[in-house]
């Protein structure tokens, strides 16, 4: 064992300062700004995504955790979510950074990040077999969880409906 | 000639008695019991209970017969892809030629009671030991599937390694005693010392060697479950299958005894006497008696080593256990030189 | 809208079904498809292409206990998501549940008792020691040791002992709830748990004896399945995997939930990146998670007993309840609960589980179920391992990486 980390509390302040250096960094790119809870959300446009997308890398933030996508039906977009933090640099690892764009839910497509982030390839081609969203330049967009039959169906999009045993529900 | 005699001499005839009751029937029972004891030590060093629940107050000892039963009446599956002919006859012989160096090994010095009287007994022995386990890597090849495959180029690699081992380590005790006969090995080892005590280092290739051609752990890699299922014998089933894991047994117990009378003395303590009790029967019982320790030795392995890799065993035999061989036999010249045996 | 998901093949790309296509490969290369129906491979498929003895090309082929938690956690309640997930890990159930029900606290702006909290922590390092045996026993017989495996599993069982103690359930013990956990300690768990911890400790040399110290077991793990620290940070490796490369990340101490800011503790990292370091990170974090607990059940025992529930919930509960609580020290489920609405919102947890860290992303439209669940789970994020460490190596080697990275099929397919 090299040595073993002692706890140290996380303050409110260090995460501000990690936010605006996140905003500084990104500049023109961002469009805007949402805090969640547990992370922040930067929306960037589709069209300079991979942009915004070396400069974090090159920030320190080196993985994705998780790609998160969700289908707003009613508004007609996927919100795609790179939801990126850093391993090597304690400092940002404390912070999640996410990357978001809003891509056209009828035509779903947008360019691939995994030769940016290797760690995001096996999500990408999660998310391509449950909502469909097309990543291009993907090296290897097969699906990874589901037979093709039903990634046809694209489950995880609000269009597929659970089907239940009708006996309880009328 | 009384009827006791009558079958006496008929089950005492030497080629009878090694081969059909060591050979068939006590080699059976030996790999019976000592599968009950690999899998009861085991137990007890994991700290479970074992085979118990057929017949409790045996500690499960007849449940190996249930396997036995129950592997002799099981279907056998013979897939359409595999070449039929070999597919069924290369367990069957590698079997009967696990056994076959039984046949050659003297159990006792009284001259009447040699099964196939000869000068060069050890060497017909280790020859006949090393014809085996081609048929293993033709039943892995003949299975025409890829995991048999590979477990049949394991052991074909397997057996380059061991197999010089084996018999230069062997060797090395003809080479102490200038001669290739199992008899004045035996008889120089009861004038001195037992090879195990005269060379060690010999010994211990020796036994690491059978270790290796019966693949027992931590040389258990043909047949490593996790990555080659069931190795060569990966689409065999039924009593074809228990065929193939006996042999591994069968021929451990061969190997045994051959290293019991090459290293630990044969009939050692007793001097053959007159007669089928003296001369024959008990000589023959304490050699059997030696290869079970022996046996019960390599069993114990298994709960304490995992498995090598192929290339560091083959490593591993190459540049320790060869080189150990070396040494031995060059520890039996400088024997023979020194006049010691 | 009807679907149906049987009839023939539609286009072409319909008949690539993983493994069934017709592939050219290289001359000279062999292709073999290590599971899923295979002894050492669990519910996966690794294809691989193999030259001589040497992997050159792996693929992990995922998928085979694929149960849509994320599809069912949205036709769901909140409450009833817990169970449903725990089913991912069940030894390691409360660690996989914590940070989802930490995303709904998050949305829900409540913070439990401390009470709670200590029991919530108490309950995951407990989980955390048994994941870790469980991965032992495996990694034990993958490489052929099968008294490695027996003596894990043997050992497992007192620590699934003591979550029974704990929460009455040896598994799934669907025990944290949104503000709070579902039992408070009973009296006699404190003695048990020193007790277990000191069997374990005990146990934990004898496990150094026979297994990693063992010169055919050592001689198998070093060296093999080498992560070097940037390859590790740029797969997004987790857990021990993670901090056997040196990565200083965990998210018990980066991220600190629970009881975890309080307690003192280390984490073991280590710089080696191969097979041997990942099993000694497990082994000092059970060393560790047996720290956390014994001053856990400190603080539990020198704290007078509460409801270990947020006041908002609590103070709803008719008398029965708490008379149900005094007696038994259950904490009876508020039949609100079960519907209970969660102001709209989005919220993002991470809690370190056994095989390392996981990921929730919880979305709130103000309804009973969830609008979006996504989890990403540790041995999901492991996966990318077998497509960019295991080339190279010999198949012997497979199950070594295998056992060592602790992945855990149902876990990963979710």
């Amino acid at each position: 064992m090299v040595e073993g980390l002692r706890f140290m509390k996380l303050s409110e302040e260090m995460v501000r300062v990690v936010i605006e250096k996140v905003k500084k960094e990104l500049g023109d790119l961002v469009k805007s700004v949402e805090e969640g809870k547990g992370y922040i959300s930067i929306k960037v446009p589709l069209n300079r995504l991979r942009e915004a997308a070396v400069k974090l890398k090159n920030m320190g933030f080196d993985h994705v955790k998780s790609l998160t996508v969700t289908d707003y039906k009613k508004k007609g977009v996927f919100e795609v979510m790179y939801m990126a933090s850093s391993y090597l640099d304690e400092e940002l690892s404390r912070i999640i950074v996410s990357l978001t764009v809003e891509i056209d839910r009828n035509n779903p497509r947008m360019p691939s990040l995994s030769d940016i982030w290797t760690s995001v390839e096996f999500q990408e081609r999660e998310v391509y077999e449950f909502f469909g969203i097309h990543f291009e330049g993907h090296p290897d967009l097969r699906p990874l969880l589901l037979v093709p039959d039903i990634a046809d169906l694209k489950p995880l999009t609000k269009d597929f409906i659970v089907k239940e045993e009708p006996i309880f529900k009328s | 000639m009384s009827l006791v005699e009558v079958l006496a001499s008929i089950v005492f005839y030497p080629p009878i008695y090694q081969l059909v009751i060591v050979g068939l029937i006590v080699t059976l029972g030996v790999v019976i019991i000592i599968l009950w004891f690999e899998r009861k030590a085991t137990a007890r060093v994991q700290r479970r209970l074992g085979p118990y629940h057929v017949a409790p107050k045996l500690a499960g000892m007849p449940q190996l017969l249930a396997d036995l039963l129950r592997y002799a009446f099981q279907e056998i599956i013979i897939p359409r892809t595999v070449d039929r002919g070999v597919f069924i006859t290369a367990p069957i012989i590698a079997t009967v030629l696990s056994i076959l160096p039984i046949a050659v090994v003297p159990f006792t010095s009284i001259p009447d009671y040699w099964p196939i009287p000869m000068d060069y007994s050890v060497l017909v022995a280790l020859a006949i030991s090393t014809v085996s386990p081609i048929f293993l890597v033709l039943a892995g090849w003949a299975s025409n599937n890829k995991f048999s495959i590979i477990g049949g180029v394991r052991e074909a690699f397997i057996i380059t390694a061991y197999e010089l081992i084996a018999i230069l380590s062997i060797l090395s005790v003809s080479a102490a005693t200038l001669s290739f006969n199992f008899i004045d090995i035996v008889n120089a080892q009861m004038n001195t010392a037992w090879f195990i005590i005269l060379n060690p280092i010999a010994f211990m290739a020796a036994f690491l060697a059978v270790l290796m051609s019966t693949s027992g752990f931590p040389f258990e890699i043909p047949e490593s479950e996790n990555e080659v299922v069931a190795g060569p014998f990966t689409e065999y089933s039924g009593i074809l299958y228990g065929l193939n894991m006996g042999a591994a047994y069968m021929k451990r117990f061969a190997f045994s005894i051959i290293l019991a009378v090459a290293f630990l003395g044969g009939w050692s303590p007793l001097t053959p006497g007159e007669g089928i009790l003296y001369g024959y029967l008990l000589p023959s019982i304490v050699v059997i008696i030696k290869a079970f320790i022996l046996m019960m030795v390599f069993s114990f392995l298994r709960s304490v080593y995992g498995r090598y890799r192929l290339d560091q065993a083959l490593q591993g035999a190459w540049r320790l256990v060869f080189p150990m061989a070396l040494i031995g036999f060059g520890i039996g010249i400088i024997e023979a030189y020194l006049g010691l045996t | 809208m009807s679907v149906s998901v049987i009839g023939g093949p539609k286009r072409e790309s319909d008949l690539k079904i993983p493994g069934t296509e017709v592939r050219k490969i290289e001359k000279d290369l062999y292709e073999v498809f290590i599971g899923p129906q295979h002894p050492g491979s669990g519910h996966m498929r690794i294809i691989i292409r193999v030259d001589g003895d040497v992997i050159v090309e792996a693929d992990p082929d995922m998928g085979y206990v694929h149960r849509t938690m994320e599809k069912l956690g949205e036709i769901r309640q909140y409450i009833k998501n817990i169970p449903l997930f725990e089913r991912m890990a069940i030894q390691d159930a409360c660690n996989v549940t914590v940070p989802y029900v930490l995303a709904l606290e998050k949305i829900l702006d409540i913070e439990p008792p401390q009470r709670a909290k200590y029991l919530r922590s108490l309950l995951c390092e407990i989980n955390r020691i048994a994941a870790h045996l469980y991965g032992f026993g495996i990694f034990g017989v993958f490489i052929g040791h099968s008294t490695m495996y027996m003596w894990a599993f043997a050992d497992r069982e007192v620590m699934v002992e003591l979550a029974e103690k704990l929460t009455g359930a040896r598994l799934t013990h669907s025990y944290p709830i949104p503000g709070g956990a579902r039992r408070d300690m009973p009296q006699d768990f404190p003695q048990a748990a020193r007790k277990a911890a000191r069997y374990m400790r005990r146990r934990l040399e004898e496990y150094r004896k026979i297994f990693l110290d063992n010169p055919v077991m050592k001689a198998r793990m070093e060296g093999v399945g080498y992560i070097p620290k940037k390859l590790a940070a740029e797969l997004g490796v987790v857990g021990p995997v993670a901090r056997a490369s040196g990565i200083k990340y965990d998210a018990r101490y980066n991220d600190p939930y629970d009881a975890y800011d309080e307690v003192d503790f280390e984490i073991p990292v280590f710089e080696e990146g191969d097979a041997l370091a990942r099993a000694w990170v497990k082994v000092e974090e059970i060393k560790q998670s047996l720290r956390i607990i014994e001053q856990a059940v400190d603080w539990l025992e020198s704290h007078t007993s509460e409801a270990p529930i947020h006041d908002k919930f609590w103070a709803k509960s008719p008398p029965l309840w708490k008379k149900v609580f005094e007696k038994e020290g259950r904490v009876k489920l508020l039949p609100m609960m079960a519907t209970m609405k969660i102001p709209p919102g989005k919220a993002f947890a991470r809690g370190e589980t056994a095989r390392g860290e996981i990921v929730y992303y919880v979305e709130s439209t103000g309804d009973s179920i969830p609008y979006r669940v996504r989890i990403v789970s540790p041995s999901a994020r492991n996966a990318i391992v077998f497509k960019y460490v295991v080339p190279g190596h010999r198949v012997m080697d497979l199950p070594t990486i295998y056992g060592s990275i602790d992945y855990f099929p149902p876990e990963a397919d979710r």
